[in-house]
C-alpha cells in the first residue's frame, strides 16, 4: 500500500477546562495555522478525517465512571475519543497506512475508575481505542509507546493487569514532575509482569539521549514483543520550549522518533508550548508518518535550546541496562511472582486528582486463573463533584472463562449484600456494558 | 440595460437584459482559434437595435484563460519563494522555484530577513515580462515579499505577482500557485482585455466592462489584470448564476445543467449556490481560486452510447447531434425520445438508431437512460458524502454535522431535459425546469454581482491588525474588539468597492474566530480572525424566454 496518513485533526476550538488553563481553545490554534499554511491538507499522502462521536459503551470498555461516565464528560470527550476510533477504523479498513488523531482533550492520566478530571484528562482516549481495536477487529497484542513528558499513569493503570498490552513510557523523572510516578519497578501486576515499561529521564535530556534510549532499548523491546499494532501516545511536551516541563527535545528529535517508531496510529497527548513547539512538532510528526521529507522542519527560534548535560546519557545507559534486564527476564520473574502471591495479588493505591482536589483510595485484587483471571477494585473518594463516593467494582477481562465470570458476579453480589458500598458495578470489558448490582 | 456574453465550448451567447427580462439574445458558434471574433459576432447581433448609451455594464465570461492553460499557451514564469522551515515543497509548483532566505512565523513575526549576500545571482538576473513571488505567512506580514518585489523590479520584470495579493487566506502552496498561474496567463489575458476594450470603444460602448470570475463574481477589467487567474473556469460559474437568475431556488436544491457533452452539478441552499471549501485545481496544482461546489461529468444530450461488458455506457465521447435531428449514430437524446421522456426531431429516426442495439427499442432505450442516470446519481451521492464529511473544528459542529438534504432538482441546458426528469424519478425528488434555460450562462454573466471578500486578523499581543487583501499592517487602536474589527473590515470593503466603481452593496460576515491568548496562566491579549464579503449573487431575477438558434 502507498504511504498514506489519515489525519483526524480536531482542535476543539470551543472547549476548555477553564479560562486560563493550558487546555483551552487556543491550544491548537497555531498548529492549525501552520498545517493550513504549509498546505498539508492538500497533499495526496494525507487524507483528512472528521472525528465521529464515541458511544458511551466505547468509553466503558476502559472506564467505570463514578457515579456514571456520562455525568463526568463533556461532548468534547466523545469527539476526541471518537477521533481515535475514526483513526483506528481508517487504518484497520485499509483506507490509509497510518493515522494520527491530532485531537483534544487528551487522556493518558485518566485511570480505569474515574471520579473527575486529573492531569487535564477525564477519559483515556488511547485505552478506549485499544479496547475498541480488540472488540471490533480482534487485534490482540498491542504496544503503546507514550512519548509525553509526563508519566502516563492513567494508561499504566488501565493496562497494568493486561499481558497483551505492552505499555512503554519515557518521561521526565517523577521526582521532578507531575504525576510523580513512573519508575521501572512499576512493571505490571504478576500476570502482566514486564509489559509495563517505565523509563524516567533526567531533566534536560534532548534528542541525543532520547534516540540513544530508543535505539538501545525501546526498539529491541518492541522487536521482541512483536505487537500486531503500535500506538504512539504522542505528547509533545519533551520539547525544549515547553512551559510545564524541563526537557530539551526538538521538532527534529520528535519527527525522527516518529519515523523510527513507524506507529500505526498516533494520538496527541500533552504539549503546552502551543506557539513555539506544537506547530513545528506536529508538522514534523505528520510528515514523518506520511513518509514525506521532514528534514526541513526546524523551529525558527532555537535560542532557548540547551546542550544536554552528560549525566543525561549516563541515566539513559543505566536504564538500558536495568530495564533491559527486567524486560528480557520477565517470564522467569513472572513465574516467581505468581507463585509467591498464591492466586490473588493485591495492592493499595492512593490517587490524587490535581484538577479537582479529589483524594481516592483503591484496593485492587487480581484473581488468577489459567484464562488470565479477573480483578476487583474497591474505591473510596473524597471531594468529588458528587460528594464522597465509594464503590466495589468487578472487572471481567475479555478472555475470562465462565468460572471467573461467575466468581466475579458472586463477589459483586456478596459486596452488595454487605452494604459497605454506595455502588457495586460489574464491568464487561469486551462490550463496555456495566452492570449495576 | 445589462449586456452579458458567455463564450462556451460549442456556442457563444450574448444577452441584453432590461428591467426584469431578457430583451435580446443571440447564439453563435464559438471559434476556438479566435475567441474575440466570436464575442464580437454575438455582440453585434444583440446590439442591432439598441442605444448603446443605455448599457450600464458589460460582463464577459470567456474561455480565454482556461484555453491558454489547457493549450499551454502560457509565458515562462520565474518563481521566487520564501519557504523558511517546514514541508519540502519540491514538486509542489509547476516550475522549480528559486529559494530566497527570509521567514515569517505563524504569528506574523519576521523571524528571518532576507540575506541578500546569499542571493547575488538573483540580484544580477536580467528579467523581462512577468514573475511571481511568494512567502510563507506573507498574509500575516508581507514585508519580505515587498522587498523581494523591489529587487526583482530592478532586474527588469514589468509585472510581479505576489502571493499575498492573490489571496488573503492561509495556504502558502495555493497562494504560490495562484501567483504562478497569474503570471503565466497575464500576457494572453492582457492582450485579450486590450482588444475587447478597443472593440467596444469602436462600437461607442462606454459602460464599464467586467470579467466574470470562477466564484461567480465580477471584476472591473483593470482590477482583473491584477488577478487574471481568477478568470478561469467561468463557464460553470455563469451557468450557476443563470440558474440563480432564472430559477432562484429557495429550497435546498441540486441543479443539473445538461449540455451537449457534459452535465454540471451544483448544490443550493437559501437561494445561493454552495461554494467549494477549497480552491480550484489547475493543471494538477491546487490554487487559491475560489469556485462553486460543483462537478462536471461527461454525459450530455449528444453523448455517444457504447456497449460494454457491464451493459450500456453513455459518453464521454460525442459524435455529432442526435439521430433525431440528423446525427450519424444513437445518442442519449435518442434514448430519451424512444423511452418517452421527451419529444423533438424525427422520433422515428431515434427509434431506428436505438434498434441497432437489438432487442426491443423501448426497453433498450430505458436501459440506456438508466445507465446515464446511475452515473449522475452516483456523482451526486459522492458530492453529498463529501459535503457531509468535511472537516469541522468545534464540538458544536461535530454534533450538528454538515449534512445537505436536497429537496428538489433543477434542470437547465438545452441538452436533455428528459434526463433531469429521469434523475428526479430515481432520486425521488421533484423537478423544476425554468424557462429561458437555453442561454442561462449569458444571463448569469450579465447579472453577476461583483464579489469582493477580505479577511482581517488582529493580534493584540503583537499589537497589529492586517487586512491581507490591502497588504498593509496597521497598529491596533485601543480597546479593539470583534465589533470594531467588523467595522474596520466593512469600511475597507466599501472603500475598495468604491475604488472599483462597484454598485453599493451590503457586507456580510463569512466566518469569525476569537481566541484569548495566555502566557503562563495570565491573559496577554486576543486574536481575532474574520472574513467578510460583499453579498454575492445576482443583481436581480429575470423572466427568461425561449430562443431560436
Amino acid at each position: 500500500m502507498k504511504d498514506t496518513l489519515g489525519l483526524v485533526f480536531f482542535p476543539a476550538f470551543d472547549w476548555m477546562i477553564s479560562q486560563t488553563h493550558p487546555e483551552r481553545q487556543e491550544r491548537l490554534l497555531y498548529t492549525r495555522d501552520q498545517l493550513e499554511e504549509e498546505g498539508l491538507f492538500d497533499c495526496e499522502e494525507i487524507k483528512e478525517y472528521r472525528p465521529r462521536l464515541a458511544q458511551i459503551n466505547d468509553l466503558q470498555r476502559a472506564h467505570i465512571g463514578m457515579p456514571a461516565i456520562a455525568r463526568l464528560i463533556t461532548p468534547a470527550h466523545l469527539a476526541s475519543a471518537g477521533g481515535c476510533l475514526t483513526a483506528a477504523d481508517a487504518v484497520m479498513r485499509g483506507e490509509v497506512k497510518r493515522a494520527f488523531a491530532l485531537v483534544r482533550p487528551p487522556g493518558h492520566h485518566a485511570m480505569r475508575v474515574v471520579h473527575g478530571i486529573r492531569g487535564f484528562c477525564t477519559v483515556n482516549i488511547e485505552a478506549i481505542m485499544v479496547e475498541y481495536l480488540r472488540s471490533k477487529y480482534q487485534v490482540r497484542k498491542i504496544a503503546v509507546v507514550d512519548t509525553d513528558v509526563h508519566h502516563g499513569d492513567g494508561s499504566q493503570d488501565v493496562f497494568y493487569h493486561d499481558p497483551d498490552t505492552l505499555y512503554i513510557s519515557f518521561h521526565q523523572d517523577g521526582r521532578t514532575l507531575y504525576p510523580g510516578t513512573g519508575f521501572p519497578e512499576e512493571a505490571g501486576s504478576p500476570g502482566a509482569w514486564g509489559t509495563n515499561i517505565n523509563l524516567p529521564l533526567l531533566p534536560g535530556t534532548g534528542d541525543e539521549g532520547l534516540h540513544r534510549l530508543y535505539d538501545g532499548l525501546i526498539s529491541h523491546i518492541l522487536e521482541d514483543f512483536q505487537p500486531e499494532l503500535i500506538i504512539n501516545s504522542a505528547g509533545q511536551d519533551n520539547h525544549f520550549s515547553d512551559p510545564l516541563a524541563s526537557m530539551s527535545v526538538t521538532a527534529q528529535g520528535y519527527a525522527k522518533l516518529a519515523d523510527k517508531l513507524q506507529a500505526d496510529i498516533a494520538v496527541l497527548e500533552g504539549g503546552y508550548s502551543i506557539e513555539s513547539a506544537l506547530p513545528y512538532v506536529n508538522t514534523g510528526i505528520i510528515l514523518a508518518m506520511a513518509g514525506m521529507d521532514y528534514s526541513k522542519v526546524v523551529e525558527p527560534d532555537l535560542s532557548m535550546l540547551r546542550v544536554q548535560d552528560k549525566r543525561c546519557n549516563q541515566r539513559v545507559d543505566q536504564l538500558i541496562e536495568q530495564v533491559g534486564e527486567l524486560y528480557f527476564s520477565r517470564e522467569k520473574t513472572k513465574k516467581q511472582l505468581l507463585e509467591k502471591c498464591g492466586g490473588v495479588w493485591r495492592r493499595r493505591k492512593g490517587i490524587y486528582y490535581d484538577e479537582e482536589g479529589i483524594r481516592e483510595q483503591q484496593l485492587e485484587a487480581v484473581h488468577y486463573c489459567s484464562c488470565g483471571g479477573y480483578f476487583t477494585i474497591q474505591t473510596a473518594a473524597e471531594g468529588t463533584r458528587f460528594g464522597d463516593q465509594s464503590a466495589f467494582i468487578a472487572c471481567i477481562p475479555r478472555y475470562a472463562c465462565a468460572k471467573c465470570r461467575q466468581q466475579a458476579h458472586d463477589e459483586a453480589l456478596r459486596e452488595k449484600k454487605s452494604g459497605r458500598w454506595q455502588y457495586v458495578f460489574v464491568q464487561n470489558i469486551v462490550d463496555g456494558f456495566i452492570e449495576t448490582v | 440595460m445589462l449586456l452579458g456574453i458567455d463564450v462556451g465550448g460549442t456556442f457563444t451567447d450574448a444577452v441584453i437584459i432590461g428591467e426584469q427580462q431578457v430583451v435580446f439574445q443571440a447564439k453563435v458558434p464559438t471559434n476556438h482559434d479566435d475567441v474575440l471574433a466570436s464575442i464580437l459576432q454575438a455582440l453585434d447581433r444583440v446590439l442591432n437595435d439598441i442605444d448603446v448609451k443605455k448599457l450600464r455594464r458589460v460582463v464577459i465570461s470567456s474561455t480565454i484563460v482556461t484555453n491558454a492553460l489547457t493549450e499551454d499557451k502560457v509565458e515562462p514564469v520565474f518563481l521566487a519563494v520564501m519557504t523558511g522551515p517546514g514541508m519540502n515543497v519540491k514538486g509542489k509548483f509547476p516550475v522549480e522555484p528559486y529559494y530566497v532566505s527570509g521567514y515569517v512565523d505563524h504569528r506574523g513575526k519576521i523571524t528571518a530577513r532576507t540575506d541578500w549576500s546569499r542571493h547575488r545571482d538573483l540580484l544580477n538576473r536580467k528579467g523581462s515580462g512577468s514573475c511571481a513571488v511568494s512567502g510563507k505567512f506573507s498574509v500575516r506580514e508581507p514585508q519580505n515579499e515587498y522587498l523581494l518585489k523591489q529587487e526583482l523590479k530592478k532586474c527588469g520584470y514589468q509585472k510581479i505577482f505576489l502571493g499575498s495579493e492573490l489571496s488573503g487566506e492561509l495556504n502558502f502552496i495555493r497562494r504560490t500557485n495562484s501567483a504562478y498561474f497569474a503570471a503565466a496567463v497575464y500576457k494572453v489575458f492582457a492582450k485579450f482585455c486590450e482588444k475587447v476594450q478597443l472593440a467596444l470603444a469602436q462600437r461607442d460602448i462606454t459602460a464599464p466592462v467586467h470579467i466574470l470570475k470562477a466564484d461567480g463574481g465580477t471584476l472591473p477589467l483593470e482590477a482583473a489584470l491584477n488577478q487574471p487567474v481568477e478568470a478561469v473556469f467561468t463557464g460553470p460559474a455563469a451557468s450557476v448564476l443563470g440558474i440563480e437568475a432564472l430559477a432562484a431556488p429557495e429550497r435546498n436544491s441540486i441543479s443539473l445543467d445538461v449540455g451537449g457533452t457534459t452535465t454540471d452539478i451544483a448544490f443550493w441552499e437559501h437561494g445561493l449556490p454552495l461554494m467549494a471549501k477549497k480552491g480550484a485545481v489547475l493543471k494538477g496544482y491546487p490554487t487559491a481560486v475560489r469556485s462553486f461546489h460543483m462537478r462536471s461529468i461527461g454525459i450530455g444530450g449528444d453523448s455517444r452510447i457504447t456497449v460494454t461488458d457491464e451493459g450500456y455506457k453513455v459518453g464521454p465521447l460525442r459524435e455529432g447531434p442526435a439521430a433525431a435531428v440528423g446525427g450519424p449514430t444513437a445518442t442519449l437524446s435518442d434514448a430519451l425520445i424512444t423511452a418517452g421522456y421527451v419529444t423533438f426531431g424525427d422520433t422515428e429516426k431515434s427509434r431506428q438508431a436505438i434498434a441497432a442495439f437489438g432487442g426491443n427499442p423501448g426497453e433498450e432505450a430505458e436501459k440506456i437512460v438508466q445507465a446515464a442516470v446511475r452515473v449522475i446519481t452516483d456523482t451526486v451521492n459522492e458530492m453529498l458524502a463529501d459535503w457531509a464529511k468535511q472537516p469541522v473544528y468545534t464540538v458544536d459542529d461535530v454534533i450538528r454535522g454538515t449534512k445537505f438534504v436536497p429537496q428538489q432538482l433543477i434542470g437547465v441546458g438545452g441538452g436533455a431535459m428528459g434526463l433531469v426528469h429521469a434523475v428526479g424519478k430515481a432520486m425521488g425528488l421533484p423537478v423544476e425546469i425554468p424557462a429561458g434555460a437555453m442561454v442561462a450562462n449569458a444571463v448569469g454573466a450579465a447579472l453577476a454581482r461583483p464579489t469582493l471578500s477580505a479577511g482581517l486578523r488582529a493580534d493584540t499581543t503583537e499589537g497589529f491588525y492586517i487586512i491581507p487583501e490591502s497588504g498593509k499592517r496597521q497598529t491596533l487602536p485601543h480597546g479593539f474588539n470583534m465589533k470594531k474589527a467588523e467595522a474596520v473590515l466593512t469600511q475597507w470593503l466599501q472603500q475598495q468597492a468604491e475604488r472599483w466603481q462597484l454598485p453599493a452593496q451590503e457586507t456580510e460576515l463569512i466566518s469569525s474566530e476569537h481566541f484569548r491568548t495566555i502566557h503562563g496562566y495570565y491573559d496577554t491579549g486576543d486574536i481575532y480572525n474574520l472574513r467578510m464579503q460583499l453579498k454575492p449573487g445576482i443583481l436581480h431575477k429575470v423572466r427568461g424566454r425561449e430562443v431560436e438558434i
